[in-house]
């Protein structure tokens, strides 16, 4: 075996680490390609009986987003086993106790029910905001593309941007904005 | 009933006060500068029309349309289909305090008008617009109330459109 084929060995059964920046993202969507790292389903030697799943660093998990009125839509169910014991939590009210609950929710769901999901969400490492301990950061090696384009805010745009950018509409000769009124 | 009390008010109205009308050569309402010259003992008065400061930076199927007399719409005249993420092309059409502008000053036709109102709301509601808005409000898009403090984003095939009456290759009204 020659240097470089034992290297790729290594680099094939080493535990990768990913990073994925929750910043604009739907995390029911972000959740299958996550899973599909956390798993190790990318990789060509993956089988079920196989533990080649990596780790992944969620950060910015503050900043989801959900589509439309689902904040206020989507309910999450408790029970905590005695009678009258049932309650239904808002997406916003559970985002704003705790940042990190709904993209953990997520993904609990998308890897399935069985046996190794316990210690598979064990190689998840989330957290609500960018400041991931350097034991954790240092280990990490790629990054998991983003799958919605995170949209840009007017007052982050330069003015002179703003001001050189194509209009496609000019004020008619008759108009009387408010101020000069 | 109603109606004859508003003929007799209407009558004694125009008896009273006979409807005055300012004479004008040029329209009334256009945004003038108004400059005055004085040379010895005469006063001159002008109205300088002001330019918008868009005129260089239209894009030549604007004033193509313009020339023409046709009306110009993204989505009929350059088939440009708009986000709500297209926040430097929606600025466009709202006031400063973010209110979309009315139809005779956009020019748009009635569907695309509708549209572009509604993604402008989208905006912001999705906080994207934060420069728009009235003086009085100052918060941040993530210090909103309750869960409009969140990032959300809209779908656009969620706007609900009145049915086009007019023929594919006919100019939009």
């Amino acid at each position: 075996m020659s240097s470089r084929q034992r290297v790729q060995q290594w680099a094939t059964f080493a535990r990768q680490w990913h990073i994925f920046d929750c910043k604009w993202q739907n995390p029911y969507e972000s959740a299958i390609a996550i899973v599909k790292h956390l798993k190790g389903l990318h990789k060509p030697i993956y089988h079920p009986m196989n533990d080649c799943g990596d780790h992944v660093i969620c950060i910015n998990t503050k900043e989801i987003a959900l589509p439309g009125n689902e904040w206020t839509k989507r309910a999450y169910f408790h029970h905590t086993g005695y009678p009258g014991g049932a309650s239904w939590t808002l997406a916003w009210e559970l985002h704003s106790k705790d940042p990190v609950m709904i993209m953990k929710k997520a993904i609990y769901r998308r890897l399935g029910n069985n046996l190794q999901r316990r210690y598979t969400m064990q190689r998840l490492h989330l957290f609500p905001d960018d400041n991931v301990p350097k034991e954790l950061i240092e280990n990490v090696t790629s990054q998991i593309r983003q799958l919605r384009v995170v949209p840009q805010r007017i007052d982050h745009i330069e003015k002179d941007v703003i001001d050189n950018y194509p209009k496609i509409m000019d004020y008619p000769t008759d108009y009387l904005p408010k101020t000069l009124k | 009933m109603n109606n004859l009390i508003k003929t007799i008010f209407q009558r004694s109205f125009a008896l009273n006060f006979p409807f005055i009308r300012s004479i004008t050569s040029t329209p009334a309402n256009r945004i003038k500068q108004i400059e005055l010259h004085q040379e010895n003992d005469t006063l001159t008065v002008k109205g300088k029309i002001v330019d918008s400061g868009r005129e260089s930076l239209l894009l030549p199927e604007v004033t193509e349309c313009k020339n023409k007399g046709v009306r110009f719409c993204p989505e009929c005249s350059l088939n440009l289909h708009l986000k709500h993420t297209d926040v430097l092309i929606l600025s466009q059409y709202i006031r400063k305090d973010g209110c979309m502008l009315p139809r005779r000053v956009t020019g748009l036709c009635k569907r695309q008008q509708r549209k572009i109102g509604t993604l402008v709301t989208m905006a912001h509601k999705a906080g994207l617009l934060h420069g728009y808005k009235p003086s009085w409000c100052t918060k941040l898009p993530n210090q909103r109330y309750k869960h409009k403090k969140f990032n959300t984003y809209f779908f656009e095939n969620t706007i609900k459109l009145p049915k086009a009456h007019y023929k594919q290759n006919e100019p939009c009204k």
